[in-house]
């Protein structure tokens, strides 16, 4: 409580914000489609369409609170499977009412944590991770064969371990999929998130895809692909196209552990 | 006689509320959003000071926004203030509570009580809801968010409709419309309807010379006509109904006519329009 209220007022008299329009938390994302924060709360009148017509049920109400009312995604409880049928619904253009191709979603960018990241920890031979008393670790993946936007967003490098493209738009079903726990090893950072202590090197680079989507999705949608154009392109993505730029940066030994 | 049509109408609308989160949860989205804003095949409609808010907190004016405030507008400039009082659903609730409230006061206090204490001046109750309309707005537009959305009657309980038939469940919310409620039924009946309700103000705001309106057909309409004065007792609103029919707190509910014993009210506006 006595943070919370620090970090308000620091948020208003050291930092000059407005409290009650930038409020982003990791893992908290707005439904696809969604204008920059600042327009989305002013814009956004709380009448709760794009939840009644989620046939997922991902879109939650935020609770008690400025954003009190809003729509937000919780991809660690359900993850947004990208239908697009909020945006148009929506009343006031507080999610994009044109925007029809999944690909040109900005919800966020998904960020891994090497740390607990069951394939990351694989291929990491000499880490134990904190508590863990022997090293764990599998090729997992699951994030790469949930994702949506396969290569486009999420890519395997050396087909060993996950890593993010700028193709990702946030929808957070890897994070929903993600095996570890308590904490999921890969998370979605929601864009326009201004916290670089939280966002870290990732930062810049979720700004920027965010910057750049946006400006892709203000222009009109005449790239949306329907029918049988979206059936050749799905059949169109293959795995193995981004596969071979993949140098193996560990150094190999000739004796194995426990082989005599 | 508008009395059962009124009941009728008021608890349609009532259940049109629960139906659409139904409907939606079958998957048929003909009907789709709440009492913020709804979307009947296709037509957006919203409420205006909801659309009001939007405008100043996000600083902009867009088609699809005007568009979606077209409609209760224009009710508003036929019908007078028909959504307060054929429709709104707290405005049901707030009934049902001044309702209780009459039956507590007739047959356990033993002592007859008007349904709405009468107001002499219905000026001052129009000064509080429009400084109320005027100070939200105003806040909405300074700190970015349409913060009167979080007072809205008719927006909340319908939201808490569409919350409890999917969750099963109500929101914090709900405790908004439970405190209205009963400060209604113990204090002051009536009180968020004539002096605060945002949706309310605005809509008044948009009555006219030809807007639907109660008219006297006595001589002198600024008198009471009779002693017993029934209709005075029948406004909801505490207006002076054989004078004040044409007033911006009116709703046009007809209550009053249907109180006249002497069926001296009568409905007058656009739709029986006579040379003055």
């Amino acid at each position: 409580m006595a943070d919370g209220l620090r970090e308000f007022l620091e948020r208003v008299f050291v930092r000059g914000q407005n409290p009650f329009v930038n409020n982003y938390a990791i893992n908290r994302l707005r439904p696809p489609g969604a204008v920059d924060e600042r327009r989305f709360m002013g814009l956004c009148i709380r009448c709760n369409r794009c939840l009644e017509v989620c046939p997922y049920g991902s879109i939650k109400r935020a609770g008690v609170g400025p954003p009190m009312g809003t729509p937000y995604v919780f991809p660690e409880q359900k993850a947004c499977y990208l239908c697009m049928a909020c945006c148009r619904l929506c009343p006031t253009g507080a999610l994009d009412a044109h925007l029809r191709n999944p690909e040109k979603a900005v919800m966020g960018k998904a960020k891994i944590d090497p740390s607990i990241c069951y394939s990351h920890l694989f291929l990491d031979r000499d880490k134990v991770p904190q508590g863990a008393k022997q090293k764990i670790g599998a090729l997992c993946n699951t994030c790469y064969n949930v994702c949506p936007l396969q290569d486009k967003a999420i890519t395997l490098k050396g087909n060993l371990f996950p890593v993010v493209l700028d193709g990702c738009v946030g929808c957070g079903i890897c994070t929903e999929r993600c095996p570890t726990r308590p904490r999921r090893a890969i998370n979605v950072i929601p864009s326009g998130m201004g916290r670089v202590d939280e966002a870290g090197f990732y930062f810049g680079k979720a700004r920027r895809h965010h910057d750049s989507a946006v400006s892709r999705a203000e222009k009109p949608s005449s790239g949306a692909l329907k029918g049988e154009e979206l059936l050749d392109r799905k059949y169109k993505i293959d795995g193995s196209r981004d596969a071979s730029d993949f140098q193996f940066p560990y150094e190999t030994s000739d004796q194995i552990e426990g082989w005599d | 006689m508008y009395r059962r049509y009124r009941r009728a109408s008021q608890i349609a609308v009532f259940a049109l509320m629960f139906a659409v989160p139904v409907l939606n949860l079958y998957e048929i989205y003909a009907i789709t959003g709440t009492f913020y804003a709804i979307n009947i095949g296709g037509l957006g409609i919203a409420d205006p000071v909801v659309i009001l808010q939007a405008m100043f907190a996000a600083g902009e004016l867009t088609v699809p926004l005007l568009s979606a405030a077209i409609f209760p507008v224009l009710l508003a400039l036929l019908l007078g203030r028909v959504w307060c009082g054929w429709m709104c659903p707290y405005h049901l609730l707030s009934d049902v509570a001044c309702a209780a409230r009459l039956a507590a006061a007739t047959r356990i206090l033993k002592k007859a009580e008007p349904a709405s204490p009468a107001v002499k001046r219905s000026f001052s109750a129009n000064m509080w809801r429009f400084g109320f309309l005027l100070v939200g707005t105003a806040a909405a537009g300074a700190i970015g968010i349409p913060v009167l959305n979080y007072l809205s009657a008719p927006g909340i309980t319908s939201t808490e409709a569409m919350i409890f038939v999917k969750e099963r469940t109500f929101s914090l919310e709900i405790g908004f419309i439970a405190v209205l409620l009963c400060l209604e039924f113990t204090l002051i009946p009536r009180f968020w309807c004539r002096f605060f309700c945002p949706t309310g103000a605005f809509l008044s705001l948009f009555r006219s010379s030809f807007t639907l309106r109660i008219v006297s057909e006595t001589k002198n309409p600024a008198v009471p006509c009779c002693k017993e004065s029934p209709c005075l007792s029948a406004c909801p609103m505490g207006l002076q109904p054989y004078r004040e029919g044409g007033n911006l707190l009116c709703t046009n509910c007809a209550r009053c006519i249907d109180a006249c014993p002497h069926q001296r009210l009568k409905f007058d506006g656009f739709l029986t329009a006579r040379p003055r």
